[in-house]
């Protein structure tokens, strides 16, 4: 955590996340006004006192919908990342544990499932269920496992002749107790590493999604959506799609910064290059 | 070399049954069915008629069935045609009875997306390649700071997001550029010369957005390259036996860093085809993304199959020539396949 303090682009995305974190967690705090309500006489106002981000079309106020937003992208990201590591951290471990013929099919499944274009397969599966939050973070999460497979079973396939694995094995230690005690607490540093950089990766899925309407549905507020509605705004009111365009551009390079900078401090692979 | 080719292109038929289980199984998760939303469009629809539709598809059959009357199909390249009332063919042009051609919608919609995808690869190089290298020169210097900054920034920012931007402010504010489509009114009656002119205005907008993702992390990818190379003995050879530095730097620690870019270039395929999906849809041009939305809203199955299959090959002979392209270009990879 003190080296973390010294690296400034980590830095930067650690005070990021925790900002986003704290306005998504007391959201309904720190809005002014309630972000579904329709006042049709304050239709599409410029940011001003009264409405830091301006109004929508609806008359709705854009600061407290952006607020409520942040909620949405903190969850997406969270969800889909967790059900992806999951995935990804299993099939890995037992790839590159048991090896022979179970490594080789699901490697091959791997294979298959990254030859797919994903974006293709997440907007099919989106549009043929109905588009809701939940079915948006689990669709994310089951097609991005893959580059977690790759990364622990190679941890695992590197780790597995090492003598402290072997001693253990030695000493009667069963398969569970080796992964979970032994294996898995040493492959921990790429699986955050490429989780934080996930998080990134989703959250900018859902907000491409929701720009193609087939993300979080309204009244719900996410950012995606807002820059949807603003677009048919943006002769005449610039607010509607800058703040949330720069809300997920800002979120992103958080996480994203943060990933590098994690990557840096725990890969000892990596030392020699920063000095 | 000739075994491992056709190792290569044998394991691509497990390979391209896969893709199809999965791209068939994942159609029909959908609740409802084709003929749910084409008669919700037709009101005068009777049932019998939708049973019609049902058996004419094969909709009425057991899923395996289903499966693999598809399979057999598409094995003689033939995807079927569209669920849409042009009920054009999905993949290439037919004739009817009468002599009339109707062209494929893949074969329309393919070109397109291509030859958006290859000018960005080469964009993506071209800009990569010098934003990387002159970050490695400088590293942790303004330069290497400064593109850093610029690489981070263009991985976080969301490119439909951009693109309305861009659109708003060179197209609407200035008219510089024109905003959607592929060709201006008229494009039929300009001298060649005005054509290319015409293509290429419009193509800088969705170019620049499709290249985007691709730029930032070669370039990423090409500075912690050559900083790795750099340090590297045969480097600190070149440099004692009195090599220019631009020799040094050019002639041999770009060249190495340049070699595992190929297969980079195989596995970002199906990033471009399935980016393409939010580019098209903003600058309104029928390339495979636009065409491939349009069919998912419609649910039009032959399409959504057509367009995944077709997505998912391109992609495997992509990173088949990746693999090749990087074996002929490194004899150390050229020695340990025929080894």
């Amino acid at each position: 955590m003190k080296n973390l303090t010294q690296n400034p682009l980590a830095l930067s995305g650690l005070i990021i996340i925790v900002t986003v974190l704290f306005v998504a967690i007391f959201a309904p705090w720190l809005s002014p006004y309630d972000p579904n309500y329709i006042d049709i006489h304050s239709i599409l106002l410029p940011p001003s006192y009264s409405h830091f981000m301006g109004t929508d079309g609806l008359g709705r106020d854009v600061f407290s919908r952006m607020l409520h937003g942040s909620r949405i992208s903190l969850l997406v990201g969270f969800v889909a990342v967790g059900i992806a590591t999951l995935i990804g951290t299993f099939l890995g471990a037992i790839a590159g544990f048991y090896r022979g013929y179970i490594d080789s099919i699901i490697m091959r499944f791997v294979d298959i499932m990254l030859s797919i274009p994903t974006f293709f397969l997440i907007l099919a599966v989106i549009a043929f269920l109905t588009p809701s939050i939940w079915n948006i973070m689990i669709v994310i999460g089951l097609t991005s496992w893959m580059g977690v497979t790759r990364l622990v079973r190679a941890e695992f396939l590197s780790l597995r002749n090492r003598e402290f694995i072997l001693a253990a094995e030695a000493m009667g230690a069963s398969d569970y107790r080796l992964i979970y005690k032994h294996l898995l607490p040493n492959s921990l540093t790429p699986i955050i590493v490429s989780s934080v950089l996930g998080i990134a990766s989703a959250v900018l899925t859902e907000s491409g999604l929701s720009f193609l309407g087939l993300g979080v549905q309204a009244p719900q507020s996410s950012w995606g959506n807002i820059l949807t509605d603003g677009k048919e705004y943006i002769q005449f009111a610039w607010w509607l799609s800058l703040f949330p365009g720069l809300a997920i551009l800002v979120t992103v390079l958080g996480y994203n910064l943060l990933g590098e900078g994690l990557r840096d401090l725990l890969d000892p692979k990596n030392k020699n290059q920063k000095k | 070399m000739l075994n491992y080719l056709i190792k290569r292109l044998l394991w691509m038929i497990p390979m391209l049954i896969g893709i199809s289980l999965i791209s068939f199984f994942i159609m029909h998760l959908a609740p409802g069915d084709i003929t749910a939303s084409e008669s919700a469009f037709n009101p005068k629809a009777s049932e019998e008629s939708r049973q019609k539709l049902r058996a004419l598809y094969n909709l009425d059959k057991p899923l395996m069935t289903q499966y693999s009357l598809w399979l057999k199909r598409i094995v003689k390249l033939d995807f079927g045609n569209s669920f849409a009332s042009h009920q054009r063919p999905v993949l290439w042009e037919t004739k009817d009875a009468k002599g009339n051609v109707s062209k494929g919608m893949i074969q329309d919609a393919l070109p397109i997306t291509l030859m958006i995808n290859l000018i960005g690869l080469l964009v993506i190089f071209a800009l990569s390649i010098f934003l990387g290298v002159v970050s490695a020169v400088n590293q942790n210097r303004w330069p290497d700071r400064l593109i850093t900054i610029i690489v981070f920034v263009g991985f976080a920012i969301p490119g439909f997001w951009l693109a309305l931007l861009l659109m708003y402010w060179t197209g609407v504010t200035h008219s510089w550029l024109p905003i959607s489509g592929l060709h201006s009114a008229g494009y039929e009656k300009m001298s060649h010369i005005a054509q290319y002119v015409d293509l290429f205005k419009h193509l800088i907008l969705p170019v620049s957005i499709s290249s985007l993702g691709g730029l930032a992390s070669i370039s990423l990818y090409v500075r912690n390259g050559m900083l790795d190379i750099l340090q590297q003995d045969f480097i600190t050879t070149a440099r004692a036996k009195g090599l220019p530095e631009n020799k040094v730097i050019y002639g041999h620690a770009l060249r190495n860093t340049l070699l595992p870019l190929i297969t980079i270039i195989g596995l970002s395929i199906p990033g471009l085809i399935g980016g393409s999906v939010i580019g098209e849809s903003i600058f309104a041009i029928s390339g495979m993304g636009k065409l491939f939305f349009d069919a998912v809203l419609m649910r039009d199955f032959p399409v959504v199959m057509g367009i995944l299959t077709i997505g998912s090959v391109l992609t495997l002979f992509g990173n088949l020539i990746a693999d090749i392209g990087y074996a002929w270009a490194d004899p150390r990879i050229r020695r340990g396949i025929s080894n």
